[in-house]
């Protein structure tokens, strides 16, 4: 498998267009025309692979920063299938211990998403991936980019529902596959369960608690802030992952929910999301 | 104290070093105390220390090298009369409880991995950090 064909199903950087090593860098990704939605999740996915690519480069791609923690993600639209999207990320600090950076998405010049006081630790890249692949594929984005879409888009994930007290509380059970196409992205040594999309199988639940607790329909509600991710520990493929959204605080126009997950008793994330009602509902 | 960081040295930057803490862990600041063990008492993970050093960091503009606690209170000592075979050794120990005045004597296992070298920092253990990078920030 050559690094084009091999760098598709969980990436979400086509190019970079501009960088300079472990301060600054730009890139696209283009939505494929075929998926139905692009949460904000990948978005800030999307953002953090940027900041992966612009430290390991800075690195020589010894190590690469995994998800740690994301002080603030704002949410301020929604990227259509069939568009582009550009990112920019800057970096406070990057060195061989960890990068510290802010970013932001936008498509057709409105923004989509804005990560803030993000903090990723560096880890051996060998231990996730072939380092050589690694680089030929940066050669690839910085030079004539990747083939736009390959990204199949994620299947929802198989929630078993636990205890549910209407608008207020959730807990479910998130059954990861064993087995899935994003697992040959991330990473190729070493699967990982995509913190992003345990992030957003969350915020789809506290959606739901939000409808009940606003007496409103889902989809006149969105996301519009994300604070103090904590992404504790890797999931692995297979495991059962305990989630638990609970209902913290009712805003002006809408309500904040903790989102809290655990793999066998031990804390694997934390996060706080704000739901609130769509300006155009 | 170890290398002569004084009370009045830790009380003028205890009170930003526990609001960081706090803010880090997600935690009252009522349940910061001096000596309370960030990991046995608070709860911290290896991500909370990285929380916590970079905003340490920022708020005080010093610099805090990874494994630089563990680095200072080794000192002179070479690697190898510091540890062996994941343990540390008795004069590491010793080189420990001299560097870590201020963790209780009694957090100190008569046999110690060196993994768990971390559990004994308490929340002053920070702000001696803070104190030493500041000094070398400024000379």
């Amino acid at each position: 498998m050559n690094t084009i064909d091999r760098y598709r199903t969980f990436a979400f950087v086509d190019r970079i267009t501009e960088i300079e090593p472990g301060r600054r860098a730009r890139g696209c990704f283009t939505v494929p025309a075929t998926l139905h939605e692009f949460p904000a999740c990948l978005v800030a996915e999307a953002i953090g692979q940027l900041a992966a690519w612009l430290a390991m480069a800075f690195d020589d791609f010894r190590h690469r920063p995994v998800a740690a923690l994301a002080g603030e993600a704002r949410v301020l639209g929604v990227a259509a299938p069939g568009h582009v999207i550009h990112l920019t990320v800057d970096a406070d600090c990057c060195d061989r211990d960890r990068v510290a950076y802010s970013g932001r998405a936008q498509m057709r010049d409105a923004p989509l998403l804005e990560l803030r006081r993000c903090l990723g630790a560096m880890l051996p890249l060998a231990e996730f991936d072939d380092p050589e692949a690694v680089r030929a594929h940066f050669a690839t984005l910085t030079g004539p980019g990747a083939q736009p879409g390959g990204f199949p888009g994620c299947p929802p994930p198989h929630l078993e529902t636990i205890a549910h007290t209407a608008g207020t509380r959730l807990r479910a059970v998130l059954h990861v596959p064993t087995d899935a196409p994003f697992f040959a992205d991330h990473f190729p040594r070493r699967p990982v369960f995509p913190a992003t999309l345990l992030l957003d199988a969350q915020i789809r639940l506290a959606l739901d608690l939000a409808a009940e607790a606003l007496a409103a329909p889902v989809a006149t509600l969105l996301p519009s802030r994300i604070t103090g991710l904590k992404q504790r520990a890797f999931i692995a493929p297979g495991q059962r992952v305990e989630i638990d959204v609970e209902q913290r605080a009712a805003l002006t126009d809408g309500v904040t929910f903790s989102l809290r997950s655990a793999v066998d008793g031990k804390r694997t994330s934390s996060a706080s999301v704000e739901i609130v009602r769509r300006a155009d509902a | 104290m170890a290398d002569d960081i004084s009370r009045e040295d830790v009380a003028a930057v205890y009170s930003a070093v526990a609001e960081t803490v706090a803010d880090a862990l997600g935690c009252d600041r009522e349940q910061i105390a001096a000596d309370v063990s960030l990991i046995d008492g608070l709860g911290a993970e290896s991500i909370d220390f990285l929380d916590i050093v970079f905003r340490l960091e920022r708020q005080f503009a010093i610099k805090i090298p990874r494994g630089q606690i563990v680095d200072d209170a080794r000192g002179a000592l070479a690697e190898a009369e510091f540890e062996r075979k994941g343990y540390v050794t008795d004069a590491g120990l010793r080189r420990l409880r001299a560097y870590l005045s201020e963790v209780p004597a009694d957090r100190f296992p008569a046999r110690m991995k060196v993994a768990d070298i971390p559990r004994l920092f308490t929340v002053e253990t920070f702000c001696k950090v803070v104190v030493r990078a500041r000094r070398m920030t400024a000379s």
